[in-house]
């Protein structure tokens, strides 16, 4: 989720971050997960998110941008790092 | 709704980007759904409440169950039972007094009735009532419940009937499922009588035959032809009664008399129901008929009396006082003894959860040492608690269930000339309840274990020592509390049983062994009262003549039934008195053995034309002429204001008897003869030789033999009108009792489970005593005594207890003192006894203790 905040860049709404997600996993992502588990990213202050103006091609509905904030940085470094150690010399079969 | 669910703005942006979606894939109705159902399942997920772990408390409440199922099964149980008669009784009282009636928008069908008024208005009222609620009602209808006689096909039996108005069947919404209801030309005076009858009627007298619509059947003195029969499962308006036949209001002889002779404004009375028009609150309604109430009065003020508030409920049992007043004490009664029980079955949970808590303090401690707040280790007693709780509401509804069918069957019948039929039935409120009842009393129990568990003493825990002393405590306060608890319930019931074999020994003052009783009616046109005293001439002669029988009488009323009364006035200008009245025949007092203290009882001169005499009783002598020989005196008898009032001569005075109940007081009785007060409606009482219940047919054909077309209606023993007298006290013992001995039984469960834990966690000082050279016997007293003296503190407790509530059971006793040392001795005796039982069990485990394998415990 947060790297898919960060790949998509100044464009990380709703609706692309959904789409990202599901294509690169293949994994379907509902919008009520997808909203939740922003809120709590938010929540942990890895993300923020402001309110753009409405836009007439969403009926007059506003989007809400998200943007990685550095603790999610760090949190995604971290992960990384974690990652990388545990792959070092492991073979599979 | 999403908008409402999420809330503003971030709704707009889920709203925003599912419709960007949406058309960006061009279309797809499901997906979209799927989208915003997903949202809804996010947001309302316990996850999101604050509690994101609360499933995992469920998930480790049932995991433990599972491990411990013993514990678990005996939790729920008790509980179960708990519940259980408190879902029971919830039914009863549900059916008696919040039931809706069974029509289609029951909740529309509003009640009028009046403050401290069995009636709430007059006819003339509710005419001008129905003529000027429009606006509040669709519809407003009027009817009166009347006992009657009903006799179709061959066939007598005294049913509840209802007199309504032609607008019955519409307001209620209740189609006919064979012919129809009233019409307005049914309803009005001169009419011919045409009835509708009950499905149970119709399935009973004509099974089910379409042939019935058209027939003729008798009520009271009338002939009515059916016109048509009521839909299955309606009952009339007037629960418990079941209505079994209904008839037009204005064909009733007794409302055309009164409107004919000028009744007055008053009378006749009627009861009100309407339904609301659409958009009209029961308030408003009852606001309007208020100020229509008043409006008449100033219109009328003369003619009207002024009377108590009109009220308007949603028509349901409680809208029928009768049956508020009956069955309010008892429903109180009830709740308070299951709400006791309950209270038992909680504190045993509590015991257990307890002894649970103690065996887990190591678990508890290393959580606590993890990092759980206090908080959390409280709820997770509450998940258990409720886990719990909600198996104790399956078990409890499943009990109730049977319980009901059981009750329904088995408890007497309440008393209402055999026309109340309970329903008990387990349906969604009493299952609702029940849970209710689950989520009260898991916080109840789980209150005290849930702050012991969580009691921060890290220093203890983590080693995994023994319980302390506040646990224990506080167990015992427990047990104390259920065995006093419960011994107030035995102590209750003990007083009920004992009063019922009380009021067994009462002297009725007549003779009820072998006495029979029949009842029968004959009326105009077939009879008019000379030609029906001959009759009753013929009745007397044939029946004495029926081998086996001794004497016969007849009478108006049979002791300890019903009885009538009279206005009675020493002199013309003194305030006449009501004295309760009987109409009977020469030979009456020999027959029934009441003895005639003074002067002579009546003779064949006491006929039509000859002055009116009467026999009073010995209270109503003493109470009118005070130490005077009151043979000779004169009073004046009757309460209609518009018939001139008859001086009555006293002929005779009679020992005083029981009249109505065992348990009542002496009151003022008359007598008067047949001869000189025509009732049709009468009961021939014979005296037996040998079993008076051997009788019932023999005397049956012999009355039919007189007359085949002849109303006869229940043939009873006196023994049998006695003992229905008794319903009231039988109906709270037999209850009373069961639940009482519930009660006992799960508080005997209770104290064992202390015992035994006590034992348990005694083991070791057990076995050391054993080992230094206690004996077994010495073993077993250190247990029992502890049982016992927790018993004696609880019984202590108890009877103190029983003292104070004792007091309010009086009133059902029969004169018996309410502090009986008996009952009070009996159940407490009863109590020790069991709890003897309880901890001996433990105890002479506890004699078994091999001092090797205790030293090595732990």
């Amino acid at each position: 989720m947060l790297l898919a905040v960060v790949r998509l860049g100044d464009g990380a709404y709703g609706v692309p971050i959904r789409r990202e997600i599901e294509e690169r996993t293949g994994r379907k992502v509902t919008v009520g997960a997808l909203y939740a588990t922003l809120d709590r990213l938010e929540a942990k202050g890895f993300v923020s998110s402001w309110f753009a103006d409405p836009t007439a091609e969403r009926g007059g509905r506003s989007r809400r941008y998200f943007r990685v904030e550095p603790a999610g940085i760090e949190s995604l470094a971290r992960a990384r790092d974690m990652f990388e150690r545990m792959w070092k010399g492991v073979r599979l079969a | 709704m999403l908008k409402r669910l999420v809330g503003g703005r971030e709704a707009d942006v889920i709203v925003g980007d599912l419709r960007e979606e949406f058309e960006a894939r061009g279309g797809g109705r499901l997906w979209y759904w799927r989208q915003v159902l997903s949202c809804f399942a996010v947001r309302l997920s316990p996850y999101r409440l604050s509690a994101p772990d609360l499933f995992q408390d469920f998930h480790l409440a049932a995991r433990i169950m599972r491990r411990n199922p013993g514990y678990a099964l005996t939790a729920m149980v008790c509980l179960g039972l708990g519940i259980g008669v408190n879902a029971t009784v919830f039914t009863m009282v549900h059916e008696l007094f919040w039931r809706n009636l069974p029509v289609p928008e029951s909740d529309r069908v509003v009640a009028v009735t009046r403050e401290r008024e069995q009636m709430t208005c007059s006819w003339r009222d509710y005419l001008e009532f129905e003529r000027r609620s429009g606006a509040m009602f669709a519809g407003l209808t009027a009817y009166d419940d009347v006992p009657t006689s009903l006799d179709a096909e061959g066939s007598s039996q005294i049913v509840m009937g209802e007199a309504v108005t032609a607008n019955f069947a519409n307001v209620l919404r209740i189609p006919a499922q064979a012919g129809r209801w009233f019409t307005p030309e049914d309803d009005r005076i001169g009419a011919e009588p045409v009835a509708v009858i009950s499905d149970g009627v119709w399935t009973e007298r004509f099974g089910r035959s379409p042939e019935a619509i058209g027939k003729r059947i008798r009520i009271e003195a009338q002939r009515y032809r059916v016109v048509g029969v009521a839909p299955p499962g309606f009952v009339g308006v007037s629960p418990p009664h079941t209505a079994k036949v209904w008839t037009p209001f204005l064909s009733q002889p007794y409302v055309r008399e009164l409107l004919a002779n000028g009744g007055g404004w008053e009378r006749p009375r009627v009861r009100l129901f309407g339904r609301l028009a659409p958009g009209v609150r029961v308030g408003e309604a009852q606001a309007g008929m208020r100020v229509l109430d008043e409006q008449l009065q100033r219109e009328f003020p003369r003619e009207r009396a002024s009377n108590g508030a009109l009220l308007a409920a949603v028509a349901a049992g409680a809208s029928m006082a009768g049956v508020r007043e009956v069955a309010a004490p008892i429903a109180t009664l009830l709740f308070s003894v299951t709400g006791v029980v309950l209270l038992i079955a909680c504190v045993n949970v509590a015991n257990l959860l307890l002894s649970r808590s103690a065996v887990r303090r190591h678990e508890m401690a290393v959580r606590r040492a993890l990092g759980a707040s206090w908080l959390r280790l409280v709820r997770q007693t509450f998940c258990e608690g409720l886990t719990l709780a909600s198996g104790g509401a399956v078990v409890g509804v499943v009990l109730a269930y049977w319980t009901n069918r059981l009750l329904a069957s088995s408890l007497p019948a309440l008393p209402h000339i055999g026309t109340a039929t309970l329903q008990m039935n387990v349906d969604w409120r009493v299952a609702g309840f029940a849970l209710c009842v689950a989520a009260l009393s898991a916080v109840a129990f789980s209150i005290a274990p849930a702050l012991e568990q969580a009691r921060p003493d890290p220093g203890v825990g983590v080693q995994g020592g023994s319980g302390g002393s506040r646990p224990r405590r506080q167990r015992d306060f427990y047990v104390i509390a259920q065995v006093a608890l419960s011994l107030t319930l035995l102590i209750a019931a003990t007083l009920l049983v004992r009063a019922l074999g009380r009021a067994r020994d009462i002297d009725p003052g007549f003779q009820m062994d072998r006495r029979l009783a029949a009842r029968i009616y004959i009326s105009e046109p077939e009879y008019t009262p000379d030609s029906g005293r001959l009759f009753f001439d013929r009745v007397m002669e044939r029946v004495q003549a029926v081998p086996g029988v001794g004497s016969a009488t007849l009478s108006y009323t049979v002791p300890l039934n019903f009885s009538d009364s009279l206005c009675v006035a020493a002199e013309p200008n003194a305030r006449p008195r009501r004295t309760g009245s009987d109409t009977v025949v020469p030979g009456y007092f020999g027959t029934l053995g009441i003895p005639l203290v003074r002067g002579r009882q009546f003779e064949a001169g006491d006929r039509e034309g000859a002055p009116k005499v009467a026999v009073v009783n010995e209270t109503l002598a003493q109470r009118f002429w005070p130490g005077a020989d009151p043979i000779g005196k004169t009073f004046l008898a009757g309460c209609d204001v518009k018939k001139p009032r008859e001086l009555t001569q006293v002929v005779g005075v009679a020992k005083d008897a029981k009249y109505e109940s065992l348990d009542e007081s002496a009151r003022p009785f008359v007598y008067r003869p047949l001869a000189q007060n025509w009732v049709g409606f009468m009961a021939v009482i014979v005296e037996t030789q040998g079993n008076a219940g051997d009788f019932v047919t023999p005397l049956r054909a012999a009355l039919r033999e007189l007359d085949p077309n002849l109303r006869i209606y229940e043939v009873q023993t006196l023994r049998e009108y006695a003992s229905e007298s008794l319903w009231k006290v039988r109906w709270e013992a037999t209850l009373l009792g069961s639940f009482g001995a519930l009660g006992m039984l799960l508080a005997a469960v209770g104290l064992y489970g202390v015992v035994a834990y006590t034992v348990a966690q005694r083991t070791r000082e057990i076995g050391i005593r054993i080992a230094v050279g206690a004996q077994p016997d010495d073993v077993m007293w250190m247990v029992l005594g502890r049982g016992l003296a927790l018993t004696g503190i609880g019984v202590g407790v108890g009877v103190l207890l029983s003292a104070g509530l004792a007091r309010l059971m009086a009133g059902l006793l029969y004169g018996m003192s309410p502090f009986d040392p008996t009952s009070f001795g009996l159940a407490a005796t009863a109590w020790t006894a069991m709890a003897m039982l309880a901890s001996w069990v433990p105890a002479r485990r506890a004699m078994r203790v091999d001092p090797v394998v205790a030293l090595r415990w732990e």
